[in-house]
Order: C-alpha cells, then sequence, then structure tokens
C-alpha cells in the first residue's frame, strides 16, 4: 500500500467483501436490489470486512472507482434485477463471461458497462457474482413497491448470501429499517 | 428513396439515447432527431408526501448526479420553510457541491470525453474506454485515479454516504465540520488542485491544438446561454441569480423562482422529453440558420454568462479563453475546455471554503415549521441549471411539484448540434465508424444525463446503426 491509498480509499474499496445491491426503487421490479439490502442489514449481523451497499442506480461509480483503485475487496456480490424472460422471482446467477461478447466493447458508465467494468476487476482478481432475479413488471413511470414474486424473493436471495458469507442471524432481530438504513453499513 | 440511419444508444454518456439520422435522396442529411428516455412519474409520485423528505428521495431519481439534487432539493425546503441554513451548514453544503463537481468532471474530461480526444475518434470502439487511456497515457491515469479516489473520499468524510447523500436537512446541515477532519480535508484539496493544474495545463498542450480544427467544425451552433452568477457577477454553482444571455452576449438577470417569467416550455411529438426556450424570443425555431428562443446550460454556458471568476487561478484561464474565443463563445467543443476551467475554480473554491475559520461552527442547522408556501431551490449541477419548484400545504405536504434538470435545458441545442455535425459529416450516403462517432461526440460535449431509471447490469444494450429504407425495411445494420 502506497503513502496515499488506505487513508484516502473509500471504505468500499478496503473491504473484504463487497455486496451491491443495484436499482431503483421508484420503478417496481427494479427496487430488487435495494430491498435485497435492507432486508440483509435489517436480518442479518455484518460482520468487520463485509460492506453491503444499496447503490441504487450508481453502481456504475463505484465500480469505476473500484476498477482503478489498488486495493480491492477479494468478493463483490451484486444482487440485480432482470428480464431474462423466466418465471417472476426466479434466482439465477449471471455468468459475465456469458455476456455477448459484441457487446462487451461498448463504454458507458451508466448502463451495460458495469459489466465490462466487473470483468475488468475478475481479470484483478476479484470474485464478482452476479445473483439476478426475474422481474415480473417495471413500470414505465415511476411506482414504487415489488411485485409479490420479486417481494418473496428477496429473502431467498438473502439466505443465499448469508449463507455465502457464513452470516449469523441474530436471535432478536432489528427494528424495520429507514428507506435509507441499507447504505454502507458494515 | 429516403434511408434512416438509427444510432442507439448514444455510448459513454449517462444513459441512453437514441439518434435517428434521415437521408435524402441524394444520401446527404435530411433531418436529425435525438430521442431520450426520461424519468416519467416523479412529479406526481412526490405530491402528498411531506416535503421535508425531498432532499433524500430525489437522490433516488438518478445515481449518477446525485448530490445535484441534493442540494437543489435542500435548497427548495429552506424555501417553502422560509429559512435560511446558518453560515456553516450553506458552507459545508456548497464545499460537498465543490468536491462532487470535480469528481464529475474529472470523470468526464478524462474518461467519457477524454476517450475521443486521447484515442481519437477514429480509434475502434474496443480500446476507445478507460483501458485504452491508460495504456496510452499511464501517468496520467495514475493521477487521475489517484484524485479521484480522494474526492470520493472526501465526500464520504463530509457526508458519510456514497451514493445517496443525507447529509443536507430542511434548514442546513446534518452535522458539524471537526477541525481534524477539516485539516485532513485541506490537504487532500491540495492534491486535487494539483490535478486540476495539471489537468487544464495538459490538455492546452496536448489535445486542445491537436484538435482544433475539430473544434472549430463540430456541432457548431449559435445560441444564447443561462447559467448562475452572484450578485457581483461573478461564477456560481451553489448560489446566486439566474442570467439568461443571448447571443449576442447582451443578457437579463432574475431571481430564481421567477424562472416561469423568461423560459416557456416547447413540446414536440416526437419527444417525451421538453424543449426549454426563451420567453423573450416569442417562439421556438431549432432551424439551424435561424434559431429562435434555444439558449445552453452546463460548462461553457457558465463560463460565458459569469463576468468574471473570484478565484485567481481560474480567473486567469477564463481572460485566456475569452481572448481566443470571445463571449459568448460558441463552438460546442469548448464545452470540454470550459469544464476544466470549472474544474479549477472547483479546486480553488473548495480551498477556500476550507481555510475559512466558520466552516467548522457548530451550528450548522435552524428549525423548521411547516406551512402552506412556495419554495424553489436552484443549483448549477454538473450538467446545467437545476430547478427545483416545490408547493405545500399548511401541514407541509406537498401538492405540487416541477423538476427542470440540466440536460432537459440542453435538449434543443443537442439537436441541433448533431443536425449539424451529421449534415456536416455525412455526404452522399457515405458515413464509417468515425464519423458516426463524431455525431456522438458533439452530443457529449453536453455531458448529458439522460436517463434516470435503467442501469441494466447484463450488457442487453449497445450502441447499434440501424438503416431503413423510405418504406421502413432495415437494409444495413452495424454495431459500435
Amino acid at each position: 500500500m502506497g503513502d496515499m491509498q488506505g487513508g484516502s480509499l473509500p471504505a468500499y474499496c478496503t473491504s473484504r467483501v463487497l455486496v451491491l445491491g443495484c436499482g431503483n426503487r421508484l420503478f417496481g421490479d427494479d427496487g430488487f436490489g435495494p430491498a435485497v439490502i435492507e432486508y440483509l442489514t435489517a436480518h442479518y449481523e455484518i460482520p468487520d470486512g463485509v460492506y453491503v451497499m444499496d447503490v441504487g442506480t450508481g453502481v456504475r461509480k463505484l465500480l469505476f472507482t473500484l476498477s482503478v483503485s489498488p486495493e480491492l475487496p477479494d468478493t463483490i456480490f451484486v444482487l440485480d434485477a432482470v428480464d431474462k424472460g423466466k418465471a417472476p422471482g426466479e434466482i439465477f446467477e449471471i455468468v459475465l463471461d456469458d455476456i455477448p461478447s459484441e457487446k462487451s466493447e461498448d463504454f458507458s458508465l451508466h448502463l451495460s458497462p458495469s459489466s465490462n467494468l466487473a470483468k475488468e476487476l475478475e481479470q484483478r482478481g476479484v470474485r464478482v457474482r452476479v445473483l439476478a432475479c426475474q422481474v415480473e413488471s417495471v413500470p414505465p413511470s415511476v411506482e414504487v413497491g415489488l411485485s409479490e414474486a420479486v417481494g418473496q424473493a428477496v429473502q431467498r436471495v438473502c439466505e443465499v448470501v448469508a449463507r455465502e458469507l457464513g452470516l449469523k442471524e441474530p436471535l432478536t432481530l432489528t427494528p424495520g429499517p429507514s428507506p435509507d438504513s441499507g447504505e454502507g453499513r458494515s | 428513396m429516403t434511408r434512416t440511419l438509427v444510432i442507439q444508444p448514444v455510448s459513454r454518456i449517462e444513459g441512453h439515447a437514441k439518434v435517428t439520422i434521415q437521408l435524402d435522396d441524394a444520401g446527404n442529411v435530411h433531418d436529425t432527431r435525438v430521442n431520450v428516455i426520461e424519468l416519467r412519474g416523479f412529479e406526481k409520485f412526490c405530491v402528498g408526501r411531506p416535503v421535508e423528505e425531498m432532499p433524500r428521495i430525489t437522490t433516488r431519481i438518478c445515481g449518477v448526479c446525485p448530490w445535484s439534487h441534493h442540494l437543489a432539493a435542500g435548497k427548495a425546503v429552506d424555501a417553502v420553510f422560509g429559512v435560511e441554513p446558518p453560515p456553516a451548514g450553506r458552507k459545508l453544503r456548497e464545499l460537498c457541491n465543490s468536491i462532487a463537481y470535480m469528481e464529475e468532471h474529472i470523470l468526464h474530461f478524462y474518461i467519457l470525453a477524454g476517450a475521443d480526444f486521447v484515442m481519437g475518434p477514429d480509434a475502434d470502439p474496443g480500446v476507445r474506454n478507460v483501458i485504452g487511456i491508460i495504456a496510452k497515457a499511464p501517468d496520467v491515469a495514475k493521477r487521475v485515479v489517484r484524485v479521484r479516489h480522494m474526492a470520493a473520499k472526501m465526500l464520504e468524510m463530509l457526508a458519510g454516504k456514497a451514493i445517496h447523500p443525507d447529509a443536507v436537512v430542511p434548514g442546513g446541515f446534518s452535522k458539524p465540520l471537526v477541525s481534524a477532519d477539516r485539516d485532513q480535508l485541506r490537504k487532500m484539496a491540495d492534491e486535487c488542485l494539483d490535478l486540476a493544474k495539471f489537468s487544464i495545463a495538459f490538455a492546452k498542450e496536448n489535445i486542445f491544438p491537436q484538435y482544433l480544427e475539430t473544434v472549430k467544425s463540430l456541432g457548431v451552433i449559435e445560441t444564447g446561454f443561462l447559467g448562475t452568477v452572484k450578485e457581483d457577477g461573478s461564477l456560481n454553482l451553489y448560489d446566486g441569480k439566474l442570467r439568461l444571455m443571448s447571443k449576442d452576449g447582451s443578457f437579463v438577470d432574475f431571481p430564481y423562482d421567477k424562472y416561469t417569467d423568461y423560459i416557456s416550455e416547447h413540446i414536440e411529438p416526437w419527444s417525451y422529453l421538453k424543449f426549454p426556450y426563451d420567453k423573450r424570443a416569442g417562439k421556438f425555431s431549432m432551424d439551424l440558420d435561424n434559431p429562435s428562443g434555444i439558449y445552453r446550460t452546463n460548462t461553457l454556458a457558465r463560463i460565458n454568462v459569469c463576468d468574471h471568476i473570484d478565484t485567481p487561478l481560474a480567473q486567469a484561464e477564463l481572460e485566456e479563453f475569452r481572448k481566443s474565443f470571445g463571449r459568448p463563445a460558441q463552438l460546442t467543443l469548448l464545452y470540454h475546455w470550459a469544464r476544466l476551467i470549472e474544474l479549477l475554480y472547483n479546486a480553488e473554491n473548495a480551498i477556500r471554503l476550507l481555510d475559512d475559520p466558520v466552516i467548522t461552527d457548530h451550528e450548522t442547522r435552524v428549525k423548521v415549521t411547516p406551512r402552506a408556501a412556495r419554495g424553489v431551490g436552484c443549483v448549477e449541477a454538473p450538467r446545467g441549471t437545476l430547478i427545483h419548484d416545490y408547493t405545500t400545504d399548511e401541514k407541509g405536504l406537498l401538492t405540487n411539484v416541477n423538476l427542470i434538470v440540466g440536460t432537459t435545458h440542453n435538449n434543443a441545442p443537442i439537436n441541433m448540434s448533431v443536425k449539424q455535425a451529421a449534415k456536416s459529416l455525412i455526404k452522399e450516403g457515405k458515413y464509417d465508424q468515425g464519423i458516426l462517432n463524431r455525431v456522438e461526440m458533439a452530443i457529449r460535449a453536453y455531458d448529458p444525463c439522460l436517463s434516470c431509471a435503467t442501469h441494466k447490469f447484463d450488457g442487453t444494450l449497445a450502441v447499434r446503426v440501424d438503416i431503413y429504407n423510405a418504406q421502413g425495411e432495415l437494409i444495413d445494420s452495424m454495431a459500435n
């Protein structure tokens, strides 16, 4: 670590594990990722070294900062809502290598580039796991709230993440979180 | 036969847009349209909610420029409650704004637009990206990366959160700045200033001269400009009055809560996004030879409307810029140059604010009481003038919300610049990857933020050009 890195890097660069919930709460099932972070932080003890963030629609900013950071997490979990024509609420893993190569050269920091940046991180030795949930619907205008199928998937995917990370579920549940309480908890 | 080229989406801008270029029988450009995706239904969603929630809710609109929405909402809520934050609260807000600006401007110049210049517009799209830049200019990339991390860290220290800030609260700022943090931030701000000075010197020596011909020809249009200045006419990005400049350089100043007296919104049937225009012109027209009511916002606009800049290094750059390009400067690619002057200003401004003893005062907010009122908040977002306009009932619940975001102000000029670029670059049906990327360059100069709703991770969108004939049949397709 050079002279600047330690104290001058955002916490998400220096954590061992990063869990990112992507999506816009303002658009129905697109809020899956943030809902997962909310559930995780409310129902599990998050140990030191694990950084859990609701990144909303700002994932590219983080991935960009990470992709050029001198320090990196060992593992990054990305929770996202997608439409792949599967059954609503189905949880599946997206393998970065499966994303069509002709699209991987596109570079915009807001949309698909996220997958390119994630690939860069993998090449630097980070294990990137993208856990996706099939949406039922994403409304064309602002409408808050998950569909029943996607809402039920939130707990299921949290159990997967918790198992992978060895998280302990506390005996007494903490009170319900405020809408923004999921960001930056460790 | 009329052919239509569709470029969708424009890569390397925030969000995505569809560019349609319609060719005439001779294969020359007949018309162009830039369609953008807009966040719909947000205003309606807000109605009935407590107004004090707005600074937090609006950061959810977009992960690209949450600070600007956060600050504009905070100011609008202050106006609704009829309060002014204490000096420390105000200065902390402005400090966060300057740091967020630095983070964004560095990203845009070096990464989003820089790829066009560092790698060249004709380079293979596969290398025209951040990795390409790092490979071609590793020393520069290292400095950029270091300071960008630093800016992110500074915001984290001040506000706690990286993505959805909640430090701006009704009546001020949520927590005071302690002296130890101030001292650390001050050292970091020095490094930011070093990079800002390096960036403009580097660009003036290595980039702008090389592309001067492109700067002089690409996307050039003549318009008015809108931006914020302080009472004395100096540049300010957090507060002041709005200045609407005509293309001849004359201007009118007005308080930002009077914006509806000066700005109207035109509607085109092919676009969800409205087209704001200068009401004084009497009509709206995007005719390249005879435009009416068109004005631009964002960096070049702000650099044009201000009389001077009250920090010494940025002022010196402004004087040099004006000597070369006059006032108002109209060349579209000068947005990049203006962006670097603003980067310098923000670095100097951050240092000035951190050196002010008031910034560590403990009193950072005042109490607020709900009331029925209208309040308008306005800041200069990196992408243009951002207006939040709220009305509440006596319980402080929202009854009306109107937002005008920076990119919306630039809707008409973006369309005009694309048309100008396409007309000059596509002749007799001949085009290639470089030409199409130059059309995109004209859009990128405005640093538009076009979609606040989508963020897909799985690579489902990429740049694609489809060519249709007059009968609507797909006759050619090329991927970017």
